[in-house]
């Protein structure tokens, strides 16, 4: 077999196991939420649909897709459906960059436990996270719905302002590490033994906010104000077509963002060796689980800011921050 | 509260030689003409300090020939005195005092809403609870209380399969009229001229609303340039009934108007009517209403606080507040049989005597709740985004306190310490120690820290009713049924055969009011509920007004938010707190 038949093999494989393992417990991720909202409430949570209400996420699947679908009235039907194609699409995209473990040889055959190793990955995940914008402002515009385009116009100046400080609290990693590559970034701490929060705790800050931003949560969800939008720009969307704004939104582009983080500040894979073969993989998801139990724990705790706060912070604060903290990691770098 | 003075009232004779001060048991009322009507309310408030406007309604005399009488309720704070101003409309016509008190506005449509009247100058005469369109008007002597049937309103049966002979079930085939959807366009048009980009409706059905109030918000981005709001989407025409209902039918009615403080709305009603009845309460009686208003003071400011941080996003306060709200809902529910419109207490006392063990329940709600109340301020208080979100939101100045006639916490929050229990002390209030947190500011905030102080002074005042109950013997009476007018409690009637005599003849013929009027009010969580009667003898009264604190509240709303965002809208509303069943009525 030729070279390249394998490879496309190889990352087909790759491809499908990534997306059933993350649209799967991207899925059961919101029964995850339900359980800790609830006992943070001092309630259960769902406990009724299989043991501990493990079912439960099926049972809501089941029941978006069942549901009638109702477009509103001189809706722009082309783009409506475009809408929840391009929500969906950069956020599964995102995990194509993410390496979950060092590379490993299977049958002679080299397999990087990555989908995409390119070297200017992060620079992907700028561009995925940026096209996530166009699934809000279409569905807004497409609903023909006066609260749904406010909220996507909310969304889109949280983006727009976000995107520009989470491109600068990055560039701190990409001096340090040399690459724009996420291997090598993973790669480079463990060379030096220091996960990169040591050198950049500003920008894993920073980062942190601007993930909250993106993905829409609290304290940054201005966009879905359930009490001033009555769930903002997805607000026309019925069945399984509403049920993919949460799940992309939510759920997979959280779950992205987190591991990114893990990968540019916490040092990736790395970690002790008590779990045997399959050590740097758990590390790996339980850096990321940590970081997306935390955007959980904020989201059942704040209330939230308004949209004009919201890009205040972001232009005002954190962008002259951000700036600051990569002028300060060049100079260090350079000299020192 | 004492009613003006005899002093301030001879002056004011001195200077308008054609008023007439008339001095009821009750109140006391001016007179006046309709021409002179503006220069003496003009003098009231800027000569001898009545600012505070409480109220303007019409009452409708059939036989008279100018048959509508204009009648304004004001409140002097430096004196803690109120007074009565009556007037006689002209071919129905009546000058407009929104230039005097901004809140005017929205009583006199009202007025013009329901009797007809019209008020010169108004700046936008609209009707306030009927629709645009609505020929009638209800509270007129000679609107049948059940309307009249004129329109035919197919049921879905008959739209989907034709009308059959029989009719396929039994009901009535004319209806009175409804609203039709371009009846409300008309009704929003008229409204709100629009100004800037687009008119967002926010209601009539729309969680941030905290029930069935439709606001009209003329947006710029973000910015809300004019605002304007459509209530009467709950109206049921409370009024209207209560005039043909005798005086203990209607109590469970005032349940019904803000249904999160069912008792206390319960407590500002009965006030008035023993107050015209003459009717003393036993002790008991009067402790057991102050400790249940208080419970449900508690009950009604957690509902508000679960809701409002509902509303700025702090997902999980809400929750914590029901979580509380479940054990007074439980105290009420073991003590009058119902949780939410309980019609507990009755004309001369409470329906039933306190159930075994409450004050033992009681004492441990007291005991717990200081910690809750701690947890509520640890997630809020000094949260930097809640301060974000209300501080310097919304700020009423104390001018607008008494030009747009607000009370309860919404008044207190911007330092006007208007807090009838203490001014006027009904039930077992005078005898009971609490203070009245005020605000300085004047803006959310404030009103936020006002109300979660007020629950404090709640819990001391349950706290010392407790002990008060505990000390008085079980076998004190709960009601006093000696009075002709208050009905004995139910296990007598069925085992004294005068009481049962006593009981059929209030039943069938109502209770014996003495002509007068009266006008007493009540602390509600919601600000002042006020009850207005005007009795020309016999069981029902001749007209009774409701004012709803709420509904004044909710006046000053259109004025705050203008040139704020949407998302401002919310917190102010929260912290405004309307009820729509008050401010409907």
């Amino acid at each position: 077999m030729s070279e390249v038949l394998i490879n496309l093999l190889v990352t087909l494989i790759k491809v499908f196991v990534v997306l059933g393992v993350f649209l799967g417990v991207g899925a059961y991720l919101t029964w995850f939420e339900r359980k800790l909202a609830g006992h943070i409430q001092g309630r259960l949570g769902p406990k009724l649909v299989g043991p501990f209400g493990l079912l439960q996420p099926l049972a809501d699947g089941l029941k978006l897709l069942t549901k009638e679908s109702v477009i509103p009235d001189r809706a722009d039907k082309v783009v409506y459906y475009l809408a929840v194609v391009l929500a969906l699409a950069p956020a599964i995209m995102l995990f194509s960059v993410i390496p979950f473990g060092p590379s490993f040889s299977l049958f002679g055959v080299e397999i990087k436990p990555i989908v995409a190793d390119v070297n200017i990955a992060v620079l992907l995940v700028f561009a995925f996270g940026s096209l996530l914008v166009y699934g809000t402002i279409f569905s807004g515009w497409a609903s023909n719905s006066k609260y749904a385009f406010i909220g996507s116009l909310r969304k889109a100046a949280v983006i727009i302002g976000y995107e520009v400080v989470l491109g600068f609290s990055v560039l701190g990693v990409i001096l340090l590490a040399g690459t724009m590559s996420t291997t090598g970034i993973v790669q480079a701490q463990i060379e030096r033994g220091v996960w990169f929060i040591v050198y950049q705790p500003v920008a894993f800050i920073l980062y942190l906010f601007c993930m909250l931003a993106e993905s829409g949560r609290v304290p940054f969800d201005i966009q879905e104000a359930e009490a001033e939008l009555v769930t903002g720009y997805h607000v026309e969307y019925g069945g399984m077509r509403f049920g993919v704004f949460p799940l992309a939104e939510w759920y997979l582009n959280v779950m992205a963002l987190s591991a990114i983080a893990v990968v540019l500040f916490l040092g990736g894979w790395s970690g002790p060796n008590i779990f045997g073969p399959l050590s740097p993989y758990l590390w790996f998801l339980i850096k990321m689980f940590g970081l997306v139990f935390f955007v959980l724990w904020l989201h059942w705790t704040l209330p939230r800011f308004q949209a004009k706060d919201i890009t205040e912070i972001g232009w005002k604060i954190m962008l002259p921050l951000a700036i600051l903290n990569v002028v300060i990691t060049a100079f260090v770098y350079y000299f020192i | 509260m004492p009613w003006m003075n005899r002093v301030s009232a001879e002056r004011i004779k001195y200077e308008f030689k054609d008023v007439e001060v008339e001095y009821t048991e009750h109140t006391t009322n001016l007179h006046v003409k309709k021409e002179k009507l503006i220069d003496l309310l003009n003098f009231l408030k800027n000569k001898e300090g009545y600012r505070h406007f409480i109220d303007f309604f019409c009452i409708d005399f059939p036989d008279k020939k100018e048959r509508f009488q204009g009648v304004y309720i004001l409140y002097n704070p430096d004196e803690n005195e109120r007074v009565i101003v009556k007037t006689w409309a002209k071919d129905g016509k009546l000058p407009s005092v929104e230039k005097l008190w901004a809140c005017a506005k929205w009583a006199e449509r009202e007025a013009y809403d329901m009797f007809g009247v019209e008020f010169e100058g108004h700046e936008n005469l609209r009707r306030m609870f009927m629709w645009e369109g609505y020929e009638y008007f209800p509270l007129r002597k000679d609107f049948p209380l059940q309307g009249f049937p004129e329109v035919e309103l197919p049921s879905l049966t008959e739209v989907m399969h034709g009308r059959t002979d029989p009719p396929s079930h039994d009901y009535e085939l004319l209806h009175t009229k409804i609203a039709t959807l371009e009846d409300l366009e008309r009704t929003e048009k008229a409204r709100l001229r629009k100004k800037a980009q687009l008119v967002l409706n926010w209601g009539p059905l729309h969680p941030g609303t905290h029930g069935t109030i439709w606001f009209l918000f003329d947006l710029d981005g973000e910015n809300i340039v004019q605002c304007d709001v459509i209530l009467g989407q709950l109206h049921r025409g409370m009024e209207k009934i209560a005039e043909n209902l005798h005086y203990f039918q209607f109590l469970p009615y005032t349940d019904r108007m803000d249904y999160i403080s069912a008792i206390c709305n319960e407590l500002a009603y009965v006030n008035a009517v023993e107050k015209l009845l003459g009717v003393e309460v036993p002790e008991k009686a009067k402790y057991i209403r102050t400790m249940f208003a208080e419970l449900q003071r508690i009950n009604s400011h957690l509902l508000w606080l679960g809701t409002g941080a509902l509303d700025l996003g702090a997902l999980t306060v809400f929750l914590y507040a029901f979580r509380e709200r479940e054990k007074i809902m439980d105290i009420i529910e073991g003590n009058a049989g119902y949780r939410l419109t309980s019609a507990f207490l009755r004309i001369g006392g409470v329906h039933y005597d306190l159930a075994e063990g409450t004050l033992d329940v009681v004492k441990a709600f007291i005991k717990d709740f200081p910690e809750r109340l701690k947890e509520y301020h640890q997630l809020l208080t000094r949260n930097r985004i809640w301060l974000r979100r209300t501080k310097d939101v919304g700020i009423i100045t104390r001018e607008d306190v008494f030009n747009y006639g607000l009370t309860g916490p919404v008044a207190r929050g911007s330092g006007v310490p208007y807090d009838i229990r203490k001014l006027e002390p009904y039930a077992a209030y005078d005898e009971v120690d609490f203070d009245v947190p005020v605000g300085e500011v004047g803006d959310v905030y404030d009103r936020y820290l006002v109300r979660m102080e007020e629950m404090v002074q709640s819990l001391r005042i349950i706290e010392q009713c407790v002990s008060k109950l505990e000390k008085l013997p079980k076998s004190a009476p709960y009601i006093n049924k000696e009075h002709p007018a208050v009905m004995a409690p139910k296990e007598e009637v069925f085992k004294d055969l005068e009481d049962m005599v006593k009981n059929f003849r209030i039943v069938v013929h109502g209770e014996n009011a003495p002509p007068g009027e009266v006008y007493a009010s009540g602390e509600n969580p919601r600000g002042e509920l006020g009850f207005y009667i005007y009795s020309t003898g016999g069981s029902k009264p001749y007209r009774l007004r409701i004012r709803s604190g709420a509904l004044y509240n909710l006046s000053i709303f259109p004025k705050l938010i203008e040139g704020r965002t949407i998302a401002d809208a919310i917190a102010l509303l929260g912290s405004l707190d309307p009820v729509v069943g008050e401010t409907d009525r």
